[in-house]
């Protein structure tokens, strides 16, 4: 069977085993732990072939979801010695965005270690801010994703249950802006308007062949999705088939619009939703900014796509 | 169970409704790409929409469409050519849901337009049946190459009546209103209308003109279901519908508004405000308490999708009758 094809009607008969990226770390309690992350540049292949020179933290130890070159989940508490190897030809740093962590500039070919405590459970998105919008929208930019403490499968300790968790981490790229970069030159970010972009690095259709990034799900079943804009424009996220509990934005409790079938995730946010799954199907989640959902102006099928995730269950 | 069918799809005016509707419950369309719209500054742009077969379509964005809560719903698509119909927010099942990948599309496979080589094609019409779910504003649109078609204009409202029947309350036991408007808020790249499929002219989206209802500029002053009026005191519903590419600031002129429901659920408390975002592919419901006297002036601000700057605004009259 084609691979672009294969969600199919017959897909809603599965029950799916729990899988995905953020389950990984299940520890009852804080521990330390070292992290060591690499900024350097890449060549990455974009699903129709073409190939972007990008800039990415790399994890030498492990990876993130998808095909993201790098992702923590951490404990509540936990002690992270984080090591920052700068490969790339100018300075960079590493902030969490939302908090005070952050080192200071780094200058090519030097490391720098910082220790912090992981914060209050929930998504974050680290990033270099020291080359100002670039950075993310080179690609320098990765999901981190902190447990409550006491080991739960909720959103923050107290806070709502799931069953199975997925990282959504949307980024864009102007394949103008990477050209420049890659021949030394500069650009007018105002000028700035993606043509392709990615969730956990991928495209579709290669989301949905993806374990991270397919989310499989059985009826009955709460799924936490955590919907992380880590790229430069804003991701209207729309959900065919169900209506989703909006839990937090930007770690803050929402109280006023819960109830959405189409959930904006402005640029620097994080939105954790819980997906009750009301019924069987395969079904995409994908963003409203329809261009979003294509590859250099090309439509998915036959050859190629962008911003859809599948939802099968 | 209370079905009511029109006998085929009437456009009536009634009620307290601005707009031309087909429904409740049982409605053809038929999916058009011979249309255009003039716009304010005499340009004019081909467009492709779910036309009622009557005269006096808007040839921009389909019918409003009503249904009944609870009552089965049945919209059928006649179409030659690669079209479907998403129920967007409606939550309906995979067979009905309108994504060609899933669930099919209407129309003969037409090489590579509409993109849907190796999909399933329905036959060249197909009746999309759902229970109507909570009372509320939705959205329809084509999920056929859709970064093109809904730029094309292959969209439009579904509104849920309530179970009751009520034509003057959102909900059964929620807000009542006196005068209802759809505002269906939308863009155009001139450039983007002269494709067939998307590819190397659809690369990047730069809209030139900013509609409500398919009209822009000067024109909004003077359609019917764009520009509000009602007499002092009267409670007005806008429905807003956002069908473009563009996140969006709605203001009404300085006078503050009650947002009582998104995607088709009312909010826990409303909420009072004087401006709200809406981004592509929300739905809001809003109620304005018409002021005294005078004429307001509100207005939709684009931004663009970095969320920094307004690159065009939609302006229209609030006027106490």
């Amino acid at each position: 069977m084609n691979r672009r094809d294969f969600i199919k009607t017959s897909l809603g008969a599965m029950a799916f085993m729990a899988s995905g990226l953020t389950l990984a770390p299940k520890r009852a309690s804080a521990a330390t732990v070292d992290i060591t992350l690499i900024a350097e540049g890449a060549q990455k292949t974009m699903v129709d072939e073409n190939t972007l020179y990008v800039w990415q933290f790399t994890d030498p130890n492990g990876k993130g979801p998808g095909v993201l070159p790098s992702g923590m989940v951490l404990l509540e508490g936990d002690t992270v010695n984080l090591t920052i190897q700068n490969n790339l030809d100018r300075p960079i740093n590493f902030t969490v965005e939302g908090t005070s962590i952050q080192t200071p500039n780094i200058n090519p070919g030097d490391s720098y270690l910082l220790t912090f405590t992981a914060p209050a459970a929930g998504s974050y998105v680290y990033c270099d801010t020291a080359n100002g919008f670039i950075g993310k929208a080179m690609g320098l930019a990765g999901p981190m994703v902190v447990m409550p403490a006491d080991g739960s499968s909720t959103l923050y300790q107290g806070g709502p249950a799931f069953d199975r968790q997925y990282t959504i981490f949307l980024q864009d790229y102007d394949d103008r802006l990477n050209a420049a970069i890659a021949n030394g030159g500069t650009y007018n970010i105002d000028d700035y308007l993606p043509n392709y972009y990615t969730v956990n690095g991928l495209s579709y259709p290669d989301t949905k062949s993806d374990g991270d990034t397919l989310i499989a799900m059985n009826v009955g079943e709460n799924v936490a999705i955590r919907l992380m804009n880590g790229g430069t424009i804003i991701y209207p996220m729309h959900f065919h088939g169900y209506h989703v509990n909006v839990i937090s934005r930007n770690r803050t409790p929402v109280t006023d619009v819960i109830d959405k079938d189409t959930i904006n995730v402005g640029v620097g946010e994080c939105v954790d939703v819980i997906l009750p799954v009301i019924q069987a199907g395969a079904y995409p989640l994908h963003t409203h900014y329809v261009p979003g959902v294509t590859a250099n102006g090309v439509y998915v099928n036959p050859y190629g796509g962008g911003l859809i995730v599948m939802l099968a269950s | 169970m209370g079905r009511r069918n029109n006998g085929g799809g009437t456009t009536t005016t009634s009620g307290v409704r601005t707009f031309a509707f087909e429904g409740p419950d049982i409605v053809t369309v038929r999916a058009r790409m011979d249309g255009s719209i003039n716009l304010s500054d005499g340009t004019s742009v081909r467009t492709w929409y779910f036309g009622s077969g009557f005269n006096g379509d808007r040839q921009w964005g389909g019918p409003v469409i009503e249904v009944t809560e609870g009552n089965i719903a049945e919209i059928t698509l006649f179409s030659g050519m690669p079209h479907t119909i998403h129920l967007h927010g409606l939550d309906v099942d995979q067979a009905n849901d309108g994504v060609p990948s899933t669930s099919g599309y209407v129309g003969r496979p037409m090489g590579n337009f509409g993109r849907v080589d190796g999909y399933t094609s329905l036959g060249t019409s197909y009746t999309y049946t759902f229970k109507a779910p909570h009372a509320g504003t939705y959205q329809y649109h084509c999920h056929v190459d859709t970064v093109l078609h809904y730029e094309m204009s292959m969209f439009g409202t579904i509104i849920v009546r309530p179970a009751s029947g009520s034509l003057t309350t959102i909900w059964d036991g929620g807000p009542s209103f006196d005068k209802e408007y759809v505002w269906q808020l939308g863009t155009v790249d001139p450039s983007w209308h002269t494709q067939r499929v998307s590819g190397a002219g659809t690369v990047r989206y730069n809209p030139k003109y900013f509609l409500i209802n398919g009209v822009d500029g000067s024109n909004l002053f003077n359609d019917s279901t764009v520009a509000i009026s009602a007499p002092a005191g009267q409670t007005v519903l806008i429905r807003l519908n956002q069908t473009s590419y563009q996140p969006a600031v709605v203001k009404m002129g300085g006078l503050s508004f009650d947002v009582v429901a998104s995607d088709g659920r009312p909010l826990p408390q409303p909420l009072t405000k004087t401006s709200l975002y809406i981004s592509p592919g929300e739905r809001y419901d809003i109620l304005l308490t018409m002021p005294a006297s005078g004429t307001y002036y509100a207005t939709v601000d684009y931004y663009d999708i970095k969320g920094r700057n307004v690159i065009g605004t939609a302006v229209t009259t609030i006027t106490v009758l």
